[in-house]
């Protein structure tokens, strides 16, 4: 097939910037890096990018096809060549560039070594028998474990983009892979660590990064995680977490969000009393409703009494978020196993 | 007419009325019958699916059992964010037999109806984007944008995660410019127009919300646009009323009217001043209409 591309070259040591054309043949079954190394062998041997394992393992060939982060040897190019289309190739975005699609991870690693991304049991010594954990434990994780750190996610990231301290959707997801490990014993030190500035509550949920990530990690969904493990541990000091907390209250009391007293359950009563002024230009156009009397929904009683119920059941935390996921067929197929090996040794 | 149960969400029934009377006026001249649902709460916002997962997925439930219970099949929503939480419990009952047969009985405990038969969570931008929704509201937009310059703002969590919203190719959208032109208003371009508005963390983290809140106005403001139109009421509050902190800490006041997307095609509709509400919003509105009225 004939394949046509436009590269942004870029030169870290001049500041020189250009985006070059490269028409080449390809076969039928090539992807994008397949076609970065046409164009390395046969048409500019300067041209740099990473790569290494070519089949989607190594996460070493993140880089944007038309502005959006993609693994480039997950990138099969026919539909894109036979369409006649000429995507624009760059380096990722938030991290700075080095050489044409090459950037500096620097940032990356250290915002993951940050998180601690190792188990830390809680006992140095190995305990006599072994520690069984169970596949339905392990499954509130799975999508976390998948993580090659491509750094696909990181690359559109708004809250990153807005402030490069926020520790982001790469680190964040690792953290809720150890957040949620049975076999880790420093649980709620990790979650006090992300619940402060640039960490949990900063994430805007833009989506970007569970869009672009190649391998299904939904770091977004991870996040969501570690703010449900931190409110199950009483961790709830951030703003966000008050701000979270205080849709719950409304919808119990009165069906819909309290929006008015909002500010002051989220940013205190000290920080509202600051922001009158700008409330007053809001409450002009009837930005501000009044909190009395309380705009109750019908039947108001069911959704306070769901609440008591659903606090009854216990099901909380990442718990809670991981129901209905694909990952629960596994959760299924434990639930069978463990019945059936009961079963066998009862019979024994 | 197409019969829908209508979920107006937490800002039209409060601080965004002007989005409800302007969805409830243009319904009938795009073939919607909408059927207000009462007895629902707040989705969460995403909030209660991060501070209570399993109370989410519930009062989610129930809402969805409500429209269910009218009998139609779309349940229609006209912000961005509850039509992801809705939509993502709905994928999450659907996929999940016993996830679903527990809540149920849950919901039968507290006298709300199960949720049996499935409906589609569907966003009013997807009704008239195309289909009937679209032939009507070409007829429907005789008043015209006489060349209006409209900056389409999406948003995010209407076209992210598209595993479950799914509706339009989340980076190449096209709904709101062929409304915009069908409206015969023309759209303008911008990078940012799909990205974060920062309403999620205005309250818990200004300054990250301001920088990214920023970026759509000063693009769109840059291209030349007369105002700019969104699908959702949180991406308006933001772009509207803390234009003026944008004022505060940058010191450049882009004057730019934001619409609720039922306004704009309201506009060119011919939906009076009181269904149009225009001065519920904090930036004027005023230039486009003088615009309009010439």
């Amino acid at each position: 097939m004939q394949v046509a591309l436009k590269i942004w070259r870029y030169d870290s040591s001049t500041g020189q910037r250009a985006l070059k054309d490269y028409e080449f043949q390809a076969p039928d079954e090539a992807t994008l890096l397949d076609c970065l190394d046409i164009v390395k062998d046969k048409h500019d041997g300067s041209l740099s990018y990473r790569k290494s394992c070519r089949m989607m393992i190594c996460g070493s060939c993140g880089m944007r096809m038309d502005g959006g982060a993609v693994l480039a040897c997950k990138t099969r190019m026919y539909d894109i060549a036979q369409a006649g289309q000429i995507p624009v190739i760059s380096a990722m975005g938030n991290l700075p560039i080095v050489k044409d699609l090459v950037v500096d991870m620097a940032a990356f690693w250290e915002k993951m070594r940050s998180v601690e991304p190792w188990l830390q049991p809680g006992y140095d010594a190995a305990t006599e028998q072994e520690n069984i954990v169970s596949v339905a434990r392990m499954a509130v994780i799975h999508k976390e474990s998948l993580c090659i750190n491509c750094g696909c996610c990181t690359s559109e990231c708004n809250s990153l983009e807005a402030d490069p301290d926020f520790t982001g959707p790469a680190a964040l997801a690792k953290a809720m892979r150890f957040v949620g490990d049975p076999r880790d014993g420093n649980t709620v030190e990790r979650l006090e660590g992300l619940s402060g500035e640039h960490g949990i509550w900063d994430c805007t949920r833009c989506y970007f990064c569970s869009e672009r990530c190649p391998k299904g990690v939904d770091p977004r969904d991870a996040i969501a995680k570690l703010g449900a493990e931190a409110m199950k541990h009483g961790i709830d000091r951030d703003m966000g977490a008050k701000h979270a907390k205080w849709f719950v209250t409304s919808a119990r009391t009165t069906g819909w969000l309290r929006e008015t007293e909002l500010v002051p359950k989220t940013q205190g009563i000290v920080m509202a009393i600051k922001e009158t002024k700008f409330a007053l230009s809001l409450a002009k156009h009837g930005k501000v409703p009044p909190p009395f009397p309380p705009h109750v929904a019908k039947n108001q009683k069911e959704a306070r009494q769901l609440y008591k119920l659903v606090k009854e059941q216990g099901v909380s935390g990442a718990a809670g978020i991981v129901q209905g996921e694909k990952a629960l067929g596994r959760i299924e197929f434990v639930k069978e196993t463990e019945h059936a090996a009961k079963h066998e040794g009862a019979a024994k | 007419m197409k019969k829908v149960a209508y979920y107006k969400g937490c800002l039209a029934s409060l601080s965004a009325k002007e989005l409800d009377t302007a969805t409830q006026a243009l319904a009938p001249k795009v073939g919607l019958e909408l059927i207000e649902l009462e007895s629902v709460t707040c989705c969460g916002a995403g909030d209660i699916h991060e501070a209570e997962p399993d109370y989410y997925l519930h009062i989610n439930a129930r809402i969805l059992a409500y429209a269910a219970a009218e009998g139609v099949d779309t349940l229609m929503t006209v912000c961005n964010v509850c039509t992801l939480n809705l939509r993502q419990a709905n994928w999450q009952l659907q996929i999940d037999a016993e996830l679903r047969a527990r809540v149920n009985e849950n919901l039968v405990a507290v006298g709300v109806p199960p949720y049996e038969r499935n409906v589609e969570v569907r966003h009013f931008l997807w009704e008239i984007a195309e289909g009937e929704g679209y032939e009507l509201l070409q007829k429907a937009a005789h008043k015209g944008l006489k060349g209006l310059k409209v900056a389409p703002f999406y948003g995010c969590q209407i076209l992210r995660p598209s595993k479950i919203l799914g509706f339009e190719d989340p980076d190449r959208p096209w709904s709101l410019e062929r409304i915009i032109t069908a409206c015969g208003g023309e759209p303008v371009d911008y990078p940012a127009k799909i990205k974060c508005c920062g309403f999620p963390i205005i309250q818990a983290r200004e300054d990250v919300a301001l920088a990214e809140l920023i970026q759509p106005i000063e693009q769109a403001y840059e291209a030349g646009a007369d105002c700019m139109v969104t699908p959702c009421p949180l991406c308006h509050l933001s772009l509207d009323a803390w234009q003026s902190k944008l004022k505060k800490q940058t010191g450049r006041d882009f004057k730019m009217p934001i619409l609720h997307l039922a306004q704009l095609v309201g506009v060119a509709a011919g939906l009076a001043d009181s269904e149009l509400k225009f001065k519920r919003h904090v930036v004027s509105v005023k230039p486009v209409i003088e615009k309009l009225s010439v």
